[in-house]
């Protein structure tokens, strides 16, 4: 099924919209579950809605344009690997659950370690992906410790997570299936942050704009200087020609490195713009009620989240390098 | 891949490999190398692929936009010169006409062009580089020819072209967009003298154009006399947008020269290498999807102003990064000079290659430019003060 990216950019932009920059997370995770945003993937015999990646990418770049938080790109994990896990008897149970909004969160983080887990706190499974092995664990089992880490992007909750006794866990898939669907999910990821790598970019820009607009020195508007233009001008050309790629990459099937680069592109543009976005507001922009710091500490965490860039432009690079004959 | 598509692809790369010139790399004067652009532009054209950007009522037009990528791609993977002489004709000359021109110039010109004829572009000239609309050229409507006087600079393969596509002044009133005139001229009618320009990389790919009473008929005027600069913009829009797909997919074609070059350097297991490699791919991959982005976009009929600006920007830097990680890899060999490839931006020459980028930052309205329409016109950023006398008034 195809979808109308627009119309579905609209409807997210309006919802998202109203309650301003980095809404209130209880409050954007209800609206989330309602609107039927995270059962978008799944198939609509399972109850989902049958849309592909590119309904994916235009979610998560509106959650990146509003700052939204919440645990969104792990339970859109949950939710995929569940989705394949067609031997689980509880299956469809808990697909049903984690659609209408229980949270059940997955590590964003690099190692094996459970780092990054966004509110863990607040879940009742955890996804445990590893090469052979992919459990979903309830987070109730008496031997689990979790613990929040203070975050400089406030419009995230992380938590390093523990489990100890794994008995309890529901597997999901094991040995080959294990590791195509650990990559599946690596690969879901970073398209999701990128994608709200790039929502994020296009939104602190615009800010950055109207800013430029509005703030008179010298007797004329910042955004008339030629000097300030310009860097405008390039900022856009290369959130553009990123914006391109990844929706470009969201109609193909790309391999795992390629989404890696892109990942790495995405967040270096983002945290290009919001670093340029502090410069050209000025001391305003170093303040905390300014929102431009939000958006730079979201990028910078994004770029950490899922493998850095000199991870995945080695792995591009090294790709590349093997195919190109 | 559909396998429609992988079925063209292979069609084409049979073709190429019964077709492709394998000898252009030794044309090493301007002639032979003309020769061998005329050549392969007339075996491209019978093959069916020398303008797969035009409509399906021409010979090789009408395909479809992943068609034309994969046979820019074949092409350039097959190591065939890039189309320098024709280029000018199948781009600018073709929109221009087609879009703008009237159906006897439509009889005269396009089918002309698939059987060899070439045309050049006279725009810029000594005081008028990006502040373009400021030409002087001067034609008078004399009963029903124009007489033009005047210089023009900067025209791609001037010495060689049959054509030239001419912007004029036909007045001085008003605003300075308002009285230009856009001439088909004959480059071969009394008058015309060109000069080539002795370019940074050794090669003379640029010419001057002088025009001393050179008669143009009336009747080879695009568009209203004092329209020019519209017919113009159509001009600039086919540089920079519609080319650029094509040249953005050569160069990813070309990406496999760096890959040799890590690999002959011993450098394939250099972290820092492969990541600036990965990177450039990204880079390439993103000037390939703006390019696409656009030409869909347009066919869709919402193309938007300053669109193909960041097409043009992406397209130059991407060129100018790629051709900077060629010298770099290639050292001090690359430092020592060798022959120079005509017509090709990717050849493998790295210090041409990279002096050769600069005709995409400056040529065809310089990066500062397309910077002053996307801050201007795409995003609503405030204009300059029309002249710095304004400026000073208001100070």
């Amino acid at each position: 099924m195809s979808i109308d990216r627009s119309e579905l950019q609209d409807a997210a932009r309006k919802a998202f919209g109203e309650a301003g920059l980095a809404p209130d997370a209880e409050k954007s995770w209800g609206l989330i579950a309602e609107m039927g945003w995270l059962m978008m993937a799944v198939p609509e015999e399972l109850g989902g809605l049958g849309l592909g990646r590119e309904a994916e990418g235009v979610i998560h770049t509106e959650i990146g344009r509003a700052l939204v938080p919440g645990p969104v790109i792990a339970q859109m994990l949950v939710i995929s690997a569940l989705n394949e896990a067609t031997d689980l008897p509880e299956r469809d149970d808990l697909l049903t659950r984690a659609m209408g909004g229980e949270v059940m969160t997955a590590s964003l983080g690099v190692a094996d370690a459970l780092s990054a887990v966004p509110n863990a706190d607040l879940a009742s499974h955890i996804l445990v992906a590893r090469d052979n092995l992919v459990t979903l664990q309830p987070m109730d089992a008496p031997t689990i410790v979790f613990t929040q880490r203070a975050t400089w992007d406030e419009t995230r909750r992380l938590f390093d997570v523990t489990i100890g006794d794994a008995s309890g866990a529901l597997i999901l898939a094991k040995g080959e299936a294990a590791a195509a669907l650990a990559d599946k999910l690596k690969a879901q990821m970073l398209f999701a942050l990128a994608g709200d790598s790039l929502g994020g970019a296009g939104a602190i820009l615009e800010l950055t704009i109207e800013y430029l607009q509005t703030r008179r020195q010298f007797d004329r508007p910042l955004a008339m200087f030629q000097a300030l233009k310009h860097r405008v001008a390039d900022l856009k050309t290369i959130l553009n020609a990123a914006d391109a790629l990844f929706w470009a990459r969201a109609n193909e099937v790309p391999m795992l490195t390629e989404i890696g680069a892109l990942k790495a592109h995405a967040c270096r543009v983002f945290a290009d713009v919001s670093e340029e976005a502090i410069q050209l507001h000025g001391g305003i922009g170093l303040t905390s009620e300014y929102h431009c710091h939000l958006f730079l500490k979201r990028a910078v965490l994004n770029s950490a989240l899922g493998g850095d860039a000199d991870h995945w432009e080695e792995q591009a690079g090294k790709h590349a390098l093997g195919k190109i004959i | 891949m559909t396998d429609a598509l992988e079925s063209f692809r292979q069609e084409v790369r049979d073709w190429l490999a019964a077709n492709a010139p394998t000898d252009w790399r030794e044309a090493d004067t301007h002639p032979r190398f003309v020769e061998s652009q005329r050549a392969w532009f007339k075996k491209l054209v019978a093959g069916g692929y020398a303008v797969p950007h035009w409509p399906a009522k021409w010979p090789g037009g009408g395909r479809s936009l992943a068609e034309q990528k994969v046979i820019y791609e074949e092409i350039a993977r097959a190591d065939t010169p890039r189309l320098l002489l024709s280029f000018v004709s199948t781009y600018h000359a073709f929109s221009t006409i087609e879009e703008c021109g009237g159906e006897a110039h439509k009889a005269r010109y396009l089918a002309a062009i698939l059987e060899g004829e070439t045309w050049c572009q006279g725009f810029s000239e000594p005081n008028a580089g990006s502040d373009l609309a400021a030409l002087k050229t001067k034609a008078e409507l004399k009963g029903d020819v124009y007489v033009v006087n005047g210089q023009k600079v900067w025209s791609t393969m001037a010495q060689y072209a049959d054509k030239c596509l001419l912007l004029v002044r036909t007045s001085s009133d008003g605003p300075k967009q308002a009285g230009l005139t856009y001439l088909l001229m004959d480059m071969k009618a009394p008058g015309v003298t060109v000069r080539p320009i002795h370019q940074i990389t050794g090669d003379e790919e640029f010419a001057e154009i002088f025009l001393d009473n050179v008669e143009v008929p009336a009747s080879e005027r695009v568009g209203e006399e004092g329209k020019g600069w519209a017919v113009a913009q159509s001009t600039l829009a086919s540089e920079r947008g519609l080319t650029l797909m094509e040249l953005s997919y050569r160069m990813r074609g070309s990406l496999s020269r760096i890959a040799t070059l890590i690999r002959q350097n011993g450098r394939e297991d250099d972290a820092g290498i492969l990541r600036d490699f990965g990177r450039l791919v990204t880079r390439v991959d993103t000037s390939c999807a703006i390019a696409d982005q656009f030409l869909q976009n347009r066919m869709n009929g919402i193309e938007a102003v300053g669109d193909a600006s960041i097409v043009k920007l992406t397209y130059s830097r991407v060129l100018r990064e790629y051709s900077l990680l060629g010298v770099r890899l290639g050292g001090l060999a690359e430092q020592y000079r060798a022959p120079i490839i005509f017509g090709d931006l990717n050849s493998g020459n790295w210090m041409a290659d990279f002096m050769n980028s600069y005709a995409w930052t400056i040529a065809g309205g310089s990066d500062e430019v397309q910077r002053n329409i996307i801050s201007e016109r795409m995003l609503e950023m405030p204009r300059e003060p029309k002249s710095w006398a304004v400026a000073e008034g208001a100070a």
